[in-house]
């Protein structure tokens, strides 16, 4: 191009009206203006603040919560860790005899702190993760994981002036970090906490909450025991419509969580139901793949959970496959790395497109409708029900 | 760092200006790779799922389409991508209400006429200023497609005066300049200039001619959305680039554009991602942002020079502050009867632009309910809500981290009381609630200060005083950082930047063969 060229143009459209005095504004701002090269890093550190994608942690403490339960306390070596709503979780990087996986784990620390996480986890008979954590982890040891996401928190916006939680087992975990974050702030409600657990011996910040429900007057807590040892004087049974009713007055005004095992948040939910709880009054955390996928409407029923099939991996390789198991799980153990954080269906990270085959997508899956349309599926909670061939 | 394939091209995100080129060179016959950082392509055109919603992130109005009758030039491109029979179009019914308290409510449907006949029933005394404005509204933007691309090619001073005087003698005014010289009355002078927020600039800072391209272009060639949302589009656009036999890799960012330094220009040769895996390539097109793409990612020490300057003369333009709203009840219920409307406390333009640099409570807000002309937008009896106002991302540098929580729904409140104002009762009807700040755009599309229309688009950044870079060989930007923001300007600059690449493949092609061909011819002169 030459410059004859460009000279020719600029008269030209210095016949436009505006066109020079623009071209006068732009000389003026290269003046005073920066190139931004000073800014070199800024927006990655910048997002980093709120959302780096990898925390490295180390475990500094560990504490014996109950026989089947311990808080890993972790911190970072470069100090604060990222803010998070309570409620919210990390997922767990861990490689257990050569296999990479990872878990979602609530922080049950309260928000205020941010030099450390807690993390308090409860065995899972025959769990492959929370064995190693319970039986092998030690301080010192260190782990990578995903910074605090999730959609189970407090919504000033639209969760009103009565909360109640509706906790059992683990989920004493979350509902720890958001009463304290809840009455540490200050916040105008009255919080309620039913907590159900199996044993009396497992009651999960027994002495955290009883306290809190001591200084607080706007917080109350109420245990129940399904299996109480002979003598047991609290409440006893499952966390019935009837015993939630009569802890709390008015249903129709409150917000609902709910945490705790699936067969636990399926159980809450029918009896909130038959209390005519609206739907959007009931906030059901989520809780990993389900359990026994051929059991759920729509499974195919000519295929079952313990046949074989063959996963194609496009591109990369391909290996045998049990219809019953997350196909996340499998590629993980067959040494491929998909991205994930909530294993549960919820939060996209795992997609993966299905070329070739059937899978089961499960009610966990909240597919986006057009992911849907173009085979596009979330791993974690997907089985596969045929021979197939997957990319990503 | 490990080695892999080589590929004709690589694209840097999959936003839409990166999925439109990547479409265009693999189904032009390029070896293309897409690598795009976040789980799911569309940059801005994506979706979210919450409860029993699917949110529509971004896309209000689809501009450039056309009725099947009337057809535009995205039918043409969506077709050339092979998008057509892989999404529905939705067509709107109306322009926007705009709605200022104790001022006016008017609402323009989707009609070039008809929205003359609304003007003039509501403003009688200005009638003919009214046809005049439309008429030239009409004019400029025709003669900005075609009388002047003309005389520009032709470089004739002639064929410019001749074809394109009312562009030459409007087009580059600002856009109030030509209201207050048709109109007297400020209410409708507000009413027609709504559209500004789309370009993020007081009508006083923007060329008129693009604030009549959004009048004409909406008004005639109707504003539409897609099934499903933008994501919908997105993985349509993604589904042709693979059936092309593109790759593509998510959780995959771009970290570093390798160059070859020893000529007079930087030359690209490879790109690196995030996972240190390195691929080779002659060509790059980037639809991150190009102070990211420049600053960033390219490995010279120093900005090359014509970048450095151009860059000097920008500015980050705005962001947003968006609430993602499920509504427990179908739009009627609260009187929401088309899909956008425009809500402020004032008539003054100015302080809406200034207010969008602080934290203070938006004087202008937008409201768009899909579901008013697409009921598939949520289950039956709910509805689903966007209520935003532009915002900049600066005004978060100063809150501390422990406080964005806080901030975040405080500052929520405020948007919410003023659609509750405009739609009482709307905040008991709130099933479902997200709230993205300019923080979070950042987060997810990797733009400086979360912009989502690229550098502020002052009359001095429009693409007359910007020619398109070509400092670095081999590295091409699709994306509104060059041009306009907006989906039609993205798609279409992705597009037209992946034809000139796959051009420049061929041409390369076409030598190397001419080179083998001459080697053969010579080969047996030497046996
Ligand atoms: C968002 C979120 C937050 C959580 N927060 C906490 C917390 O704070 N504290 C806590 O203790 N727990 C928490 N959990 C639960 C925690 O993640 C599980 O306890 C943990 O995943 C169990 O892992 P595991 O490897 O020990 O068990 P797994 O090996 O995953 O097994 C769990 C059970 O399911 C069965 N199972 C697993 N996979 C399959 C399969 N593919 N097919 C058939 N059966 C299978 C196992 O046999 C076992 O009985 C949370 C879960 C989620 C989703
Ligand atoms: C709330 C909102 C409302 C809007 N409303 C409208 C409207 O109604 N009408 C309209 O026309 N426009 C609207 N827009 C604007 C429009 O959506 C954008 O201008 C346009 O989509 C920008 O497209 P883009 O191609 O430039 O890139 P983007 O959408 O910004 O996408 C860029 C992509 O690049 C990826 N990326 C960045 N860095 C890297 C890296 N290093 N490696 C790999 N990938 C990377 C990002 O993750 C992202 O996917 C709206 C935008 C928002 C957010
Ligand atoms: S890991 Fe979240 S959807 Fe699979």
């Amino acid at each position: 191009m030459s410059n004859q060229y460009i000279t020719n143009k600029e008269q030209l459209l210095s016949n436009l009206v505006g066109y020079v005095e623009s071209r006068e504004l732009i000389a003026e701002r290269e003046k005073i203006g920066s190139d931004f090269s000073e800014d070199k890093g800024k927006n990655t550190a910048e997002i980093a603040k709120l959302h780096p994608k990898r925390l490295n942690l180390e475990v500094t403490e560990i504490f014996q919560e109950t026989p089947s339960t311990k808080t890993f306390r972790v911190r970072s070596a470069r100090g604060a860790l990222p803010p998070f709503q309570a409620g919210q979780y990390i997922n767990l990087f861990v490689n257990i005899d050569g296999v990479e996986t990872a878990r979602p784990y609530a922080i049950s620390s309260c928000p205020t702190h941010r030099d450390y996480y807690d993390l308090t986890v409860k065995i899972v008979k025959g769990g492959f993760v929370t064995n190693y954590l319970l039986n092998d982890v030690e301080v010192g040891q260190t782990f990578s994981a995903t910074s605090p996401i999730g959609t189970f928190y407090y919504n000033p916006i639209i969760h009103g002036k009565k909360l109640v939680f509706l906790a059992g087992g683990s989920g004493g975990a979350p509902a720890r970090a958001m009463i304290e974050s809840v009455l540490s702030r200050g916040v105008d409600a009255d919080f309620y906490l039913v907590y159900g657990n199996s044993f009396a011996e497992d009651v999960i910040f027994q002495d955290t909450f009883r306290a809190l429900a001591q200084k607080h007057e706007n917080f109350h807590v109420m245990e129940v025991i399904s299996r109480p040892e002979e003598g047991y004087e609290g409440l006893t049974g499952y966390l019935t419509g009837e015993l939630i009713n009569e802890a709390v007055s008015g249903v129709d005004e409150v917000m609902f969580y709910v945490c705790g095992p699936t067969p636990f948040n399926d159980f809450c939910k029918s009896e909130l139901k038959a209390l005519s709880v609206a739907d959007k009054r009931i906030r059901i955390e989520c809780n990993g793949p389900p359990k026994n996928p051929s059991s759920i409407q729509n499974w195919p029923t000519e295929v079952s959970e313990e046949e074989m099939v063959t996963v194609k991996v496009r591109g990369k390789g391909e290996f045998k496959a049990q219809v019953g198991e997350p196909l996340l799980n499998s590629l993980e153990r067959n040494g491929y790395f998909v991205e994930n954080a909530c294993r549960s269906g919820e939060c996209s990270l795992c997609r993966v497109k299905l070329v070739e085959g059937e899978v089961f997508n499960p009610p966990e899956a909240k597919l986006r409708k057009s992911d849907e349309t173009f085979g596009w599926v979330h791993s974690c909670v997907a089985f596969p029900t045929s021979d197939i061939e997957i990319l990503y | 760092m490990s080695n892999l394939e080589k590929y004709d091209a690589v694209i840097i995100g999959a936003g839409n200006g990166g999925l439109t080129a990547a479409a265009t060179l693999a189904r032009g016959g390029a070896k293309t790779l897409l690598l795009e950082r976040h789980n799911i392509p569309g940059g801005c055109a994506t979706s979210f799922v919450r409860g029993d919603f699917e949110f529509e992130v971004a896309l209000h109005q689809l501009s450039g389409l056309g009725t099947e009758k009337n057809p535009f030039i995205m039918r043409k491109i969506f077709n050339e991508l092979g998008v057509m029979d892989k999404v529905e179009f939705v067509e709107e019914h109306h322009l926007y209400r705009m709605t200022i308290k104790d001022e006016f409510d008017i609402t323009l449907p989707a009609s070039w006429k008809g929205i003359r006949e609304v003007l003039i029933e509501n403003f009688p005394d200005e009638e003919q200023g009214i046809k005049d404005y439309m008429l030239l509204c009409e004019r400029v933007v025709l003669e900005s497609f075609m009388g002047f691309k003309a005389a520009l090619k032709m470089n004739s001073e002639d064929m410019l005066m001749k074809n394109s005087k009312h562009y030459a003698e409007y087009g580059l005014r600002s856009a109030k300049s030509v209201l207050d010289k048709h109109f007297s009355d400020e209410q409708l002078k507000t009413l027609l200039a709504a559209y500004w927020c789309y370009l993020g600039q007081a009508p006083r800072n923007i060329n008129f001619v693009d604030l009549a391209m959004m009048l004409y272009a909406y008004g005639v060639f109707k504003p539409w959305h897609i099934e499903g949302g933008s994501q919908a589009l997105s993985n349509a656009l993604l589904e042709s680039f693979l059936e092309a036999g593109g790759e593509v890799q998510f959780n995959a960012a771009v970290d570093q554009i390798i160059t070859d330094k020893s000529g007079d220009k930087p030359k690209v040769i490879a790109i690196c991602t995030e996972h240190g895996d390195v691929y080779e390539t002659e060509q790059v097109i980037s639809n991150a942002s190009s102070v990211v793409t420049f600053v960033d990612l390219l490995d010279t020490d120093e900005l090359p020079e014509g970048i450095s300057q151009d860059f000097k003369s920008r500015e980050i333009g705005t962001s947003a502050f968006c609430l993602y709203i499920g509504l427990d009840c179908p739009p009627e219920t609260l009187g929401i009867k088309n899909a956008s409307t425009f809500m402020g406390t004032t008539m003054d333009e100015d302080l809406m632009v200034e207010t969008m640099a602080t934290l203070n409570p938006p004087v202008a807000t937008m409201l768009t309910c899909y579901n008013v002309d697409d009921p598939s937008f949520a289950p039956p009896g709910k509805s689903q809500v966007s209520l935003l106002c532009l915002q900049y991302g600066k005004v978060w540098d100063d809150v501390p981290v422990e406080d964005y929580a806080d901030t975040k729904y405080a500052f929520a409140e405020h948007l919410i009381e003023q659609a509750e104002e405009f739609f009482p009762g709307f905040r008991s009807h709130i099933e479902e609630i997200e709230v993205a700040t300019p923080l979070t755009m950042q987060r997810y599309l990797n733009t400086p200060g979360g912009s989502i229309y690229g550098f502020i688009q002052n009359p001095e950044d429009g693409e007359i005083h910007r020619p398109r870079y070509d400092q670095v060989e081999g590295l091409h930007m699709a994306g509104c950082w060059q041009g306009m923001g907006g989906f039609q300007p993205t798609y279409m600059v992705g597009q037209s930047t992946a034809k000139a690449v796959l051009k420049k493949l061929k041409a390369q092609r076409l030598a190397e063969q001419d080179q083998t061909q001459t080697q053969d011819v010579k080969e047996p002169a030497n046996v």
